[in-house]
Formats: C-alpha cells, structure tokens, sequence
C-alpha cells in the first residue's frame, strides 16, 4: 500500500514535469516572437545615392512557371537601392489569394508588395488592406500603359494595381479538321463544332474548362457577346435573360451532342490545354499564355496545325474577351510604401515588360507592344506577328474583365454548380438561371447592394 | 503424430494451401500497388511521356531530370515552375522534425489516456472519452482559419514548434482509442498476479502492461507519424515559409492554377516516401519483437 | 488509512497534505492529453462557435455582428444542398468503412498466415497510406480521366471498346470514384490494425484447433473473428468519425463536383467558407456535420462503449 502511494508521488511529478516541460515550451516560443510587422527601420540611408540602403522589402507573390521569370529583375534593384527584398510567400493564384483575404482578416500582414489580379482586388479594397497607388504613381509613369487594361485596377476612382501583364482568350482552331476558317458569330461556332465532330471521329469540336471560376468567366464572355449582362447597374443579377439562356443553351446543347468531352465538367485550364496538345479537340477559346506551349513539337501533337483569330461576335455585336491582369499591389499595413512603389515601377518597367514578352507573355505597356510586333516581322514562326497583333487589339477594343466586385468569387461559387447542372442536363437553361439569379440576388443583398 | 499418414496428408494440403494464400495475397497487394507505382515511375520519365495519350506503359527510357531539378542540379530540360532550387532539404528536415517529435509526444500522452480508459472508471470518464472523439471528428480544414487567428496572435504561425502542438492534438485521440483497445485484451488477472508479486501499479503498467501492447504501440507509431506526415489542410495555412514548412503543402506548390508540374509533385512524393518507408520499417520490426513475446505469454 | 500511516512513518504530517492515491492516478494521467486537445481544437472551436453566431463573412472581415441561430435555421431548414452533401457523406463513410473492413480482414487474415515476407508484405500494403492524399486524389483525378486515364485505357485495352467513360462526371460513377480512391488510400489501416490484433491473440485456441482437424474458416469464424471483435469495433468507430480524411482526396479529384453530385459535407463547408467567404455559414454547418456525425456514431457505437466499460476499476 505504501509503496503504491510512493509511486503514486512520482507518477505525479512524471505527469507534472511532462505538462511543466511542454508549457515552458511554449512559454519560451511565446518570449521569443518572430517578427510579424515590416520592420521599422530609421530613415537616413548609410551610404549616397543608395535610397533604400538597408532596409527590408517583404513581398507577397505569385510563382509558377511564367510569373518566376520576372523576379530575376530584383537583385538589380536590389542593387540600386541598396535594399534587400525577402519572398514572404510564394504560390500559384488561388493559394495566393486565399493567404491574402486570411490575411487581411486576421490582421497578419507582414509585407509591404502583394501580388494583385483584376478579379481579386476589388476583396482587398473592401477588406481595406490595399493603399490607393495615386500617390506614387504620377501621369507620366502611367502614360506607357494600356487605358483598358489600367482602368481594370481601378475602383471608386483610385488606382489599386500596377499592371504586370494581362491574359484574354481567342479562338484557337485547327487547320487539319476540315473548318473553313475561324467562326464569325457562336452561331457558326456551334455548327462548326457540331461539323467537327461528325466529321472527325476520336476529336471533339470544341470545349470549355467546366467548373469553378473557369466556368463562370466562359459563360460570361459568350453572354457577353450576346448582349447580355451579368449584374446590372443596381449590381442585381441580370443573367437569367433570353441572352442568357441563349448563352448557356448553346454549351448544354453541344454537351448533349457529344461535341465535348464527356468530362469537360472536371476540366480546368491545364486539363484543357492537355487535351488541345493531344490533338482531341477541333476549336475553342483559350489563354494566349498557352502558345508557346502549343507550338512545341516536343509536347504538342498540335504544333503548327492551328490557327488563332479573334472572338466570334454574338447578338450583341461585339467580340467579347474575358480578361484581367495581373499586378502589383501595396499594402495598407505596410511602413515602406516608398520602397514598395519603387520596387514596383521596377518591375513594371519598359526592361521588364521585355523581359516577360520574350516568354510569350502579354505584357501591358504600349512601347514594348510596338517594339515586339516590328520584332515579330522576321519570325520564322507564320503566326508570331499575327499574334501578338490580335492580343494587342483585343486589349484595346475586347478587354472585358468581370464585374469589379468584391463579391465576384462568391457569385462565381453560387453560379458555376448550377451552370453544370445545366451542362449536364439536369436541369433547364432558364430554370436554372432562374434559381441561380436568386441566390445572387440574395447574396448581393445581404452584401449591402 | 508425424507418422501418423492422415496428418502427413493433412500437412501437405496445408502447404498447398498456404501456397495459395502467399500467391493470392500478391496479387492483391500488386493490385493495391500498382497506383503507387505509377507515381514512383512517372519520376523518372521523360517530360513528353508523363501525360501522353494513351498511357505509356513501357516507358523508352528512364531519367533523373525530375531529381535533379528539385535540387537545384542543372539539367537540359530546365527548372520546374518554382524556378529555382527548392529547400527540399528543409521540408524535409522539418517534416522529420515535426512528425517524429508529435508522433513520441502522441505515443506517451496516447498510452497512458488508453490505459486510463482501459482500467478506470470515474466522473468525467464518458465525457472525456467524448470529448476525444469529438476532436477526432473536426477536420483540419474546419480548424484552419481560427487556429490561424489564434497562433498568429500568440507567435506560433509559421513556426515548427506550433505545427508539432497541432499534430500532437490530433493524433492523440486515435493513439488513446487504439490503445485502449489494446489493454483491454489484457487479461486483469496479469496485473493482479503482479500485483501480488509486490509492483506497484506504476509497476505492473511498465512491466506487464506495456510490453503486450507493443504491437498496438507500433501500430498507433505508425499511424501518428503518417498522420503528422502527410497532413495537408493545416500545414498549408499555418506555415509560410520554408522555416516551418513541410512537405504535403510543398508538394501542392507544384500545382500552378494553369499547370501541375507532375515531375516536380512525383519526385518529391518519392522522397516523402523515403523516411516513411524508413519508419515504417523500424517499428515493424519492433511490432514483430513484441509479438512474439505476446505469444508465448498466452 | 491505518495501514498508510504506519507505513509512512516520521514524514506522515508532511505526506498528510499530498494523499495522491490510485485515485488521482488516471486523472493525472489524462491531464497532459486533456490539455493539449483543449488548447489546439478546443479554443479554435468555440472561436468557431462563437463566429457561427455572427455573420463574419471574408470579404467584409471587419464586421462581425451577433446574430443569433440565423446561420443554423438556414442552413437546417433552406439549404437542400446541406442535406444531400450529409447524406451523400453519410452513405459515402457507410460503403467506406465496411468494403474496407472486409477487405481489410481478408487481407489481414492472409498476412497473418504469411510463413515469410511478413515485413516486406506489410510495408508493401502500407504504401498507400503513405502518400500525401492530396496527391493521391491528383493520381487518382488522371487515372479516371475520360480520354487520358490508365483506366479507359486499360478497359480498351481488353475490350477493345473505345467508349470513353466519364468516370469523374455520370451519377454513380463519380461516386464510385471517389469511394475507389478512399478505399485504396484507407484499406491499409484496417490492414494494420486488424493483423496486429490477430497477431496479438493467443496461439493454444489455434493449435488445438488445428490438431482437432477444424479448416481454415472455421478457425477463422469461431475464433478469430470473435477475439479481434475490439479490435474491428474500434477500427470502425474510428473510420466511421473520419470524415474529414476524404476532403483532401475528393477535393482534388473532382471539388464536390460537377453540380454538385460527389458533394461531401466538408467539401461544401470548404467552398461555402473559402470560395464563397461566407464563413459563419460555414463554421455553423462544421458544427452541425460534427455534432451530427457524433450523434451517428455514438448511436451506432452505443452497445460498444457500454460492453467495454465492464473491465474497470471502481473507484
């Protein structure tokens, strides 16, 4: 019985030092924070003509494939402003995002450079985490860009986002499938793919990447062209109408005809562009950003067999372009605004334009433009000119982006399930609609539309 | 008895028998394994034949490019989509880290709840025991955003410490239950012979106890170190840079919103298979030690 | 308490104050795991709780305003897409955790049996489980692809049909698909846990069996099966809590889509938080699928736990 007791003593220290152990743990990871705030640092620089000698730029960015290339761009300001820049996170658009919106909720912003998106910036300004760029950005240093694609940063007047480079889709089709040429209205689009499919067994006439945003931003570029409007003015949704339904009837009824894949409703962009290169697919809207991708023997069965034009036109009489940017942002939190401005017109510069142009990017600024359509005149590449040409225009004249909204994801989120229902056949274009303008309305509404 | 002819008969078609079972039990297994060689082979193939169509089953010629880039080590092929080494050496000294110190942490707390819940009864017991299985029941995507807030606000986000807390929470209910299950097999006539003999309780649990539940121990290691391993949803949110970052929200930065790089995402879930194959190995053997022990006691 | 004091002796006016007996013995025991699960699920929870009152939503994150059940009686009673996503989950955790216990047991019953190779045998099994599901659901999202995946390929190859099946997309199908890429990733925690219980259990039962000529399934059917008995009830109530452990593999593989047709309860919460940044809604559905999915189980469980508690010490 003692003995017990004894025991029991010990046990009792083992199980209190082990808790005692874990709290002083956590006590010393609490006693030593790591930093959360942009440091702080005194303002005379140590050495002349280094601006920013010294000092930390956080920043918040984008990486894959076509963004990394510009960020070769940094250790040369670093080198100028005697600044270093620290990559507080990198991740593709949607992680990116997600971080961003979390963070400006939790109130954890620690950078001073985020990375920005037409479609996405309209949530941080809500979420008053951005700084309105006005101020260090004067006319002249906007002057270089693109109006459409400058105006698709702004909102309430006041810019937000420093253009980087901008994505629309055209039409993309094959020259080996038997179509005539490009379709000039979705009317021609539709029996052209129907056509496509008929005549060419194993391909399909045509597809769309079929779910989330993805999906949304297709139907809306082909409600577009038709004339119809997504919200209207008093931002109520105005989808569900005879455009509308024409728009969406036109994807259900080549889905039923078997002129697309079966599972395009799981597709997203790589998935579509993997069953372009394999050669299934007779025509449809995609990225430019894909071009150089398409054109490589090496992973395309494609390569050299297709063609690009603009938009077909619909009843609305316009070629239609669904678009955004992407950019640079400053954040409301940060304590080095300067610096950050800096850093951006840096890489928002005529050398970094050309420096994602050679990757095939479309880039933002008027100048560069110029430079690399005369550039692309002794390309041994037959499309090479007429592509950047048709990019250019679309920017002028299609550039499109989605309503600027803080509420465009979550609209996309109500909207997208219901589009594949439809899709898919399970439900009734006007139906459908129907249902989906009243959730939108209900969500506008309780947004304070 | 072996000269007996009917039990020779009967050996022999035992040994058939046992024949088939060895043969059957491959198949199946080559079956469940064929996915996992999948990824392990698209590896090391060649860029143009990953996502061919139709599959390429033969592949014509093996490469280390996926390896090499992922350190960093120049190739004709050119970088991932990162664009630039990748701290792999980091995700996975701090994976190692994380996991092996949550999987002990979860092992000893897990033990001595399962052996409480074995052997005990007293006020609060169903309501803890609920308690656990609710927190076995919430998600890690469910947690995210407020144990995000909450880290954040206490400076454990994006530190190796904070994510080792986490993994130690979640694995501990599972550790208990299947401990407690494993106690239970436990005859109480054992710990009172020991008893008797002069241990104390303490005693009786280290020396008659603890060595019968060595296989359910191993068993428990095994799935708190995959676990802590492999869990995603938590990790991605609250560890940010490559200080604390681990290995499953690495592997999902190999998803671009337009491109997944599948070389990038198979090797470096070969390597994250590495040292859990590593673990795994260790304290199977451990699991076969103590069963043997446990069979003789009988 | 004399036979205490005697033993105790001189420091018995000291010992008098820290009388820890076996009493105290599991709750000090507990304390460490008690703590730990209060301060990394607990807090967050009832943060959660509390948000679940409001009408926090993403884009507007600096409003928080109290609104009682609102989030609740929305989602109970106008929601439809809530119920079919809990009884889409419910079905989907129900085929689950069964195929995977019959399997499981088979397969665990054949390793157990294994003269050599055991070690290698159980590694091998285990491999699923050792990757990261989100890469599983990537595999597993290729490999059902309609005109790219190892599956439509492998069926045209042996029967020559080239009918490219939407495995992701048709009703049954794109659930099929998803319980195939769970039941992969998970049957080899059954696996394990089930051939330790049976590697565990005593051998005399099995040799004097043997000797009295029983086959392999009787041996199997009459003792066996009823002494891993715990073993199989607490590998089930496990895997039956486990709801969450699909999210990573579903949400790759095809997002709760298309139009909603492999919706799981978390992949709902998921959009409906994150996408839709709605998250009150969200925090009030996590809650309710919790709170469900105990009620579920511990009514289903509720003969278990009530047979388990005969072992115990009084106290």
């Amino acid at each position: 019985m003692s003995a017990q007791k004894r025991v029991s003593r010990r046990d009792f220290l083992k199980v209190v030092s082990l808790t005692g152990g874990a709290a002083v743990l956590t006590a010393c990871a609490t006693a030593t924070p790591e930093p959360t705030e942009a440091p702080a640092v005194p303002t005379a620089p140590a050495v002349v003509g280094k601006p920013f000698d010294g000092k930390t730029l956080r920043m918040h960015a984008i990486s894959g494939a076509n963004y990394d290339e510009l960020y070769k761009l940094i250790p040369a300001w670093e080198e100028e402003t005697g600044a270093k820049v620290e990559m507080v996170f990198k991740g593709n658009g949607f992680e990116t995002d997600k971080r961003l919106v979390q963070d400006f909720a939790a109130g954890t912003v620690d950078y001073d450079v985020a990375w920005d998106h037409s479609s996405f910036f309209s949530q941080y300004v809500k979420a008053d985490g951005l700084e309105p760029l006005d101020a260090y950005f004067s006319t002249e240093d906007l002057a270089d860009f693109i109006p459409g694609i400058l105006n698709a940063g702004k909102r309430d007047g006041k810019l937000w986002v420093m253009p980087r480079h901008f994505d629309i889709s055209c039409m993309h089709y094959r020259t080996d499938v038997g179509l005539a040429g490009p379709p000039e209205t979705w009317d021609d689009f539709k029996a052209g793919a129907l056509k496509v499919t008929q005549d060419n067994p194993g391909v399909f006439g045509t597809q769309f990447a079929g779910k989330e945003e993805a999906l949304t931003g297709r139907f809306y570029e082909v409600l577009l062209a038709e004339g119809g409007q997504l919200l209207d003015d008093s931002f109520m949704p105005a989808f569900n109408s005879p455009a509308g339904v024409k728009a969406i009837s036109m994807f259900s009824e080549l889905y039923s005809a078997g002129a697309m894949p079966p599972d395009m409703t799981n597709f997203l962009w790589e998935d579509v562009a993997n069953q372009w290169v394999n050669g299934l697919i007779g025509m449809y809207t995609e990225w430019y950003g894909w071009y150089s991708y398409f054109q490589d023997p090496a992973s395309s069965k494609v390569a050299g067999k297709f063609d690009i034009a603009r938009q077909p036109m619909g009843d609305g009489n316009i070629h239609s372009g669904w678009a955004g940017h992407h950019g640079f942002s400053i954040t409301k939190a940060s304590k080095e605004k300067e610096m950050a401005a800096s850093l951006i017109k840096h890489l928002t510069s005529v050398e970094g334009n050309q420096l994602e142009a050679k990757l095939g990017i479309l880039i933002s600024r008027q100048s560069v433009w110029d430079q690399i359509i005369k550039e692309a005149e002794t390309s041994t590449d037959p499309l090479a000119k007429k592509r950047l040409e048709l990019a250019v225009l679309q920017a002028q004249e299609d550039f499109r982006t989605p309503p600027l909204i803080a509420e465009w994801l979550p609209l996309s989120n109500i909207l997208y399930p219901i589009l594949q229902q439809v899709i898919l056949g399970d439900t009734e274009p006007q139906a459908g609609l129907d249902e989906a303008a009243t959730k939108v309305e209900e969500m506008m509404k309780g947004a304070g539309y | 008895m072996s000269e007996n002819p009917s039990w020779k008969g009967h050996q022999k078609a035992r040994r058939r028998k046992d024949l088939l079972n060895e043969i059957f039990l491959w198949i199946i297994m080559l079956i469940f394994f064929i996915p996992a060689l999948w990824i392990i082979l698209t590896s090391v193939r060649i860029r143009s034949e990953i996502l061919a169509h139709p599959p390429i089953w033969i592949p014509s010629g093996f490469t280390l490019d996926s390896y090499k880039i992922l350190f960093g080590m120049p190739t004709p092929e050119g970088a991932f989509g990162l664009g630039g080494a990748i701290p792999v050496a980091k995700y996975a000294s701090n994976s190692i880290v994380i996991s092996l110190t949550a999987t002990l942490f979860a092992l000893v707390f897990g033990t001595l709840a399962g052996y409480v819940f074995s052997r005990y009864k007293f006020k609060g017991k169903n309501f803890i025991f609920l308690g656990l299985m609710l927190a076995r029941a919430v998600p890690g995507i469910a947690l995210s955003l407020p144990l995000f807030m909450m880290f954040a606000r206490i400076n454990l986000s994006d530190t190796k410490l904070g994510m080792t807390t986490i993994y130690i929470a979640l694995t501990i209910p599972f550790t208990a239950w299947l401990m407690d299950g494993f106690f239970r097999t436990i005859p109480k006539e054992l710990d009172e012979a020991a008893r008797i003999d002069g241990c104390s309780t303490w005693g009786a649990f280290v020396r008659v106890d603890l060595p019968l539940v060595l296989p359910g121990a191993a068993a428990a290691g095994i799935f708190a170190f995959l676990t802590a391993w492999n869990e995603f949803a938590l990790a991605s949110i609250i560890t940010r840079t490559p200080a604390s970052r681990t290995f499953p929200p690495a592997l999902f930065e190999f998803t671009g919103q337009f491109v997944s790089d599948w070389r990038g995402m198979t090797a470096m879930s070969v390597l994250m298979l590495i040292p859990a194959i590593v673990f795994v190995a260790i304290i199977q053997r451990q699991l076969l030690a103590g069963l043997t022990s446990g069979a003789t006691k009988g | 308490m004399t036979t205490q004091s005697v033993a105790v002796g001189p420091s018995r006016r000291k010992r008098k104050r820290f009388q820890f007996t076996d009493r105290h013995l599991p709750l000090l025991l507990l304390f460490p795991s008690v703590v730990i699960i209060v301060l990394v699920i607990g807090f967050p929870m009832l943060y959660s709780l509390y948000i679940s009152f409001t009408n926090f939503n993403l884009t507007n994150p600096k409003v928080i305003e109290f609104i009682g059940f609102q989030n609740y009686i929305t989602l109970l009673t106008r929601d439809s897409q809530f119920w079919k996503a809990f009884g889409r989950t419910v079905l989907f955790i129900t085929l689950a955790v069964n195929i995977e216990l019959i399997l499981g047991l088979g397969i665990a019953q054949m390793m157990a049996r294994l003269a050599r190779g055991k070690g290698l045998a159980r590694t091998l099994m285990m491999m699923p489980m050792m990757f990261a599901p989100i890469l599983v659901g990537f595999q597993f999202k290729w490999f059902f692809d309609a005109q790219l995946g190892l599956v439509n390929n492998i069926l045209y190859s042996i029967t020559g049909q080239s009918q490219l099946i939407p495995w992701l997309i048709k009703v049954p199908l794109g659930f099929i698909s998803i319980l195939v890429a769970e039941i992969w990733m998970s049957t080899p925690f059954m696996v394990i846990i089930l051939e330790a219980g049976i590697l565990s259990l005593p051998t005399e039962p099995f040799e004097a069996a043997e000797v009295d000529g029983a086959s392999g399934w009787q041996k199997f059917r009459l003792l066996t099966l009823p002494m891993i008995m715990p073993f199989i009830y607490t590998a089930m109530a496990i895997r039956s809590l486990d709801l969450a452990r699909a999210f990573d593999v579903v949400s790759i593989m095809t997002g709760g889509g298309p139009a909603n047709r492999t919706e799981l309860i978390w992949t709902y919460v998921n959009r409906l938080a994150f996408n839709g940044k709605e998250f009150a809604l969200g925090a009030a559905m996590s809650f309710i699928a919790v709170i469900l999915s105990l009620v579920f189980t511990y009514m289903f469980f509720n003969n278990v736990l009530k047979s388990r508690w005969t072992e115990e010490v009084e106290l």
